[in-house]
């Protein structure tokens, strides 16, 4: 008797739940009540995520007006101070993890939270100053400034490529430094990190010494770097290599206060 | 009156192509149709020409025809380009889209045929035509035999050679010539059919054994293995004329190409897997959540019988030891570890035969279980009794009551699932939702793009980044599913600095394209997002300033 009892129960079940499954997620009306909901307490600089990662385009498309492509392209989020997390399903973007939210609605399943925190003070961005900066030993190509895909997320960074075993030398001179520095390097283009399986490395170089390093692999994404900085201006140098050649190393960092 | 059962096989196989001729109009074309439809036309050409004396064997117009996507053998490529030719071109009763597609459709109810008269011969009526209608409601494979394209006719082909195999052993009449013809057309299909002799052969040697130990191994049935050996590969050379030019070397090449194969992208627990060494359980999870979880259940149970009864109710020549290592063949590569993992379940879909005929067995006993159970209870049993003695109808109701909620949970999952059958996952996973929460490949080939074709339509005519559907292109215009004023842009970076409209198919590795529209277009914002139960599959961008189609 056991077995057939099971049987029609799963198979009710699943009925149920399949059809429940398709229907459960919040459709466009939901989502532009949430939509709303932001608008309506947006100020300008206020960073929007979503959660999970998978409803990102949707997200985009009811609120991208107000996602500038460099803040799509963050390095990450520490320099905001109000974030504000869409979700679906309990999920909950890595951007707020941690913190509390100060409002939180729900939209018909779609939970719309605010963030506040305190952020990180900026003194300098290499990004912007990729222009000033002295290259040494040129690679294949580079530095330049993309928009890449590293580990298959968007990230505004600079980018080169090295000749195999010829490490690349990037000078910021006299860059405002604070009391740290914060970075993140990867291995931009997902058919290249498929072809071409050797990790790429960076090292950070202030008055001759090494501070900070990383050497991001092939399914590492966008590794994380720091080094305690003394505040003042010095000359940082990024020295970017390789052991195969066509590794497209793409990294970012900030001084930050 | 009474309706034999072969006539309710046939009516199953009917049903089948019926439903998955009707399913695919509203599935897009696959990167790689685009590719069979043009060798398919060829090839057919070329067969045409033969048999109406308009040319002979030449080796020029050979080469010419068949060396067109000469990395995959011909079969279904053949048939596709003749349906074509006759139910599109010459009788004008189906569109060009359905005329390539159709004998995927056929093949597909051939196998729902077989199934369900295996079952019927080993275990009987009830279990046959649940094993069929579990076999014709998977939510994946119903998707993939629409599609003019080799894994769908493979699982066919392949199911057809364990048949005529077991035949074969249980006849010893026509059958055994019979089992090496199918046998090469299975290898004419698609290269999965090689390891098809892993599985016979390991069978014909337990039951050689059995049989009559060294001496059965010589005498059992040698002209089954005979017909394996010779009739196979000459079938194969017959149906194939580029082998005609080089034989050896041509298989030699076909089959360099796939040992060495390029490994595609493929998501997969959320990781994007693209180099060896996969995960071992790919299969095993996949499996898992993409089969309705009723079948998979009653497969359980089934496959618990069968371990049951091993001794007790053996069949002759072992045909559960048969339908067991079929699915062990089909599945095993895949545990390696070394075997590209991309395509997932369409590449060793000929293990569904197996579990949707234990899924039948399992049922039926289940519901037989229940049947005995209610009857011995007093009440309900002198009830039962009142009721005409000529039929066990508690066991009726009992199997037609599980049969049904199984049924109805297997259907509610495969027409869920459709048009964009590759993003579904069962209800064990949660759904589209609980299959992209898990990281789960969200689909490939290209095909969700004919659901943004009505959108692209709405905006002012432009030049289109289409993205993973570029190929299909051509064919979508052609078959008026887009209006003039659309014309491709062009192949990535190119493409859309040129294109006023761009997509994105999403897939883990294509996040991209997202970012080199983002880049060209100024925006992040797409102005409609395509979704499966809610999972987005395509991104359609506008750029703000309209590139004329033109230009």
């Amino acid at each position: 008797m056991l077995p057939a009892l099971l049987l029609v129960s799963i198979s009710l079940w699943e009925v149920c739940s399949t059809r429940h499954a398709a229907d459960a997620t919040p459709d466009d009306a939901a989502w532009n009540r949430a939509s709303e909901i932001v608008r309506a307490g947006y100020r300008p600089g206020d960073l929007i995520v979503f959660a999970p990662d998978w409803v990102d385009p949707v997200g985009r498309l009811h609120l991208g007006d107000l996602i500038p492509i460099d803040m799509a392209a963050r390095m990450d989020a520490a320099r905001y101070g109000r974030i504000w997390e869409l979700a679906i399903r309990g999920a909950h973007a890595p951007e707020v993890a941690g913190l509390e939210p100060v409002s939180s609605n729900d939209a018909d399943g779609v939970a719309v939270r605010r963030y506040e925190r305190a952020p990180v003070t900026v003194l300098a961005d290499v990004r912007d100053l990729v222009s000033t900066a002295k290259t040494e030993s040129a690679g294949q190509s580079g530095p330049t400034l993309e928009l890449a895909e590293v580990g298959f997320a968007p990230h505004r960074c600079i980018q080169v490529i090295p000749q195999a075993g010829k490490p690349v030398r990037i000078t910021f001179p006299q860059l405002a430094l604070g009391s740290q520095l914060v970075g993140y390097v990867g291995l931009a283009d997902v058919f290249k990190r498929r072809d071409i399986r050797a990790p790429g490395k960076l090292e950070v170089e202030l008055d001759h010494n090494v501070i900070a390093s990383a050497e991001p692999g092939v399914d590492d994404g966008w590794v994380r770097f720091e080094a305690t900085t003394t505040p003042g201006a010095a000359d940082l140098t990024f020295i970017i290599s390789a052991t195969a050649a066509d590794r497209l190393i793409c990294f970012a960092a900030e001084a930050r206060k | 009156m009474k309706v034999q059962p072969r006539v309710i096989g046939w009516l199953l196989a009917l049903a089948t192509v019926v439903t998955v001729t009707i399913n695919q109009r509203d599935v897009g074309i696959a990167r790689d149709e685009v590719v069979y439809f043009s060798a398919g036309t060829h090839y057919a050409d070329w067969w045409l020409g033969l048999v109406t004396f308009d040319h002979g064997f030449g080796g020029d117009r050979i080469k010419r025809t068949f060396e067109e996507n000469h990395e995959h053998p011909p079969l279904m490529k053949t048939l596709s380009g003749l349906s074509h030719r006759v139910l599109h071109d010459k009788l004008g009763i189906a569109g060009e889209l359905t005329a390539f597609r159709f004998p995927a459709a056929v093949l597909h109810g051939v196998l729902v045929l077989l199934v369900f008269t295996m079952a019927l011969s080993l275990w009987g009526l009830a279990e046959a035509v649940i094993a069929a209608l579990c076999l014709l409601l998977l939510p994946r494979a119903l998707f993939h035999a629409g599609l003019a394209c080799f894994d769908a006719p493979i699982m066919t082909l392949w199911f057809a050679t364990v048949y005529a195999y077991w035949r074969a052993l249980v006849t010893n009449a026509k059958w055994p010539w019979r089992v090496g013809v199918v046998f090469g057309l299975a290898l004419a299909t698609k290269h999965n059919a090689f390891l098809l002799p892993f599985a016979l052969g390991l069978h014909y040697l337990v039951v050689a054994w059995r049989a009559g130990k060294w001496r059965g191994l010589v005498q059992f049935r040698p002209r089954v293995i005979i017909s394996l050996a010779v009739l196979g590969p000459l079938t194969l050379f017959v149906v194939w004329p580029w082998l005609w030019l080089e034989p050896i070397g041509h298989v030699q090449e076909w089959l360099k190409f796939h040992m060495t194969h390029v490994h595609y992208n493929y998501e997969y627990l959320g990781h994007n897997w693209n180099a060896p060494r996969f995960p071992w359980h790919v299969a095993l999870v996949t499996t898992l959540l993409t089969i309705p979880v009723a079948t998979l259940a009653a497969s359980a149970l089934g496959a618990g019988v069968w371990i049951a009864r091993r001794k007790t109710a053996a069949l002759e020549h072992a045909p559960v030891l048969l339908l067991v290592l079929s699915a062990g063949a089909s599945l095993g590569p895949f545990f390696l570890g070394s075997t590209p993992i991309f395509g997932a379940e369409k590449h060793w879909m000929p293990a569904l035969p197996t579990i949707c005929i234990a899924a039948g067995v399992g049922a039926v006993w289940a519901a037989r279980r229940a049947a005995s159970y209610l009857a011995a209870l007093r009440p309900i049993g002198e009830a039962v009794a009142h009721l005409p003695r000529s039929i066990p109808l508690h066991d009726r109701i009992a199997v037609g009551l599980v049969a049904s909620t199984l049924v109805l949970a297997a259907a509610t999952e495969t027409f869920t699932a459709q048009p964009y059958a590759l993003t579904g996952y069962n209800a064990l996973a949660g759904g589209a939702p609980g299959g992209a929460d898990l990281g789960m490949n969200r689909q490939f080939w290209g095909v969700a793009a004919r659901g943004v074709l009505p959108e692209i339509a709405k905006q002012p005519p432009a030049r289109v980044y289409s993205h993973d559907a570029s190929p299909a292109w051509g064919w979508y215009e052609k078959l008026g599913l887009l209006p003039s004023g659309y014309p491709d842009a062009g192949w990535e970076g190119s493409g859309i600095a040129q294109s006023g409209l761009a997509l994105v198919i999403h897939e883990k590795h294509f996040n991209r394209h997202d970012y080199l529209i983002w880049n060209a277009y100024g925006t992040v914002q797409p102005i409609y997002v395509l979704r499966a139960d809610g999972v987005p599959i395509v991104s359609l961008y506008r750029r703000s300033v309209s590139v004329p189609p033109n230009k």
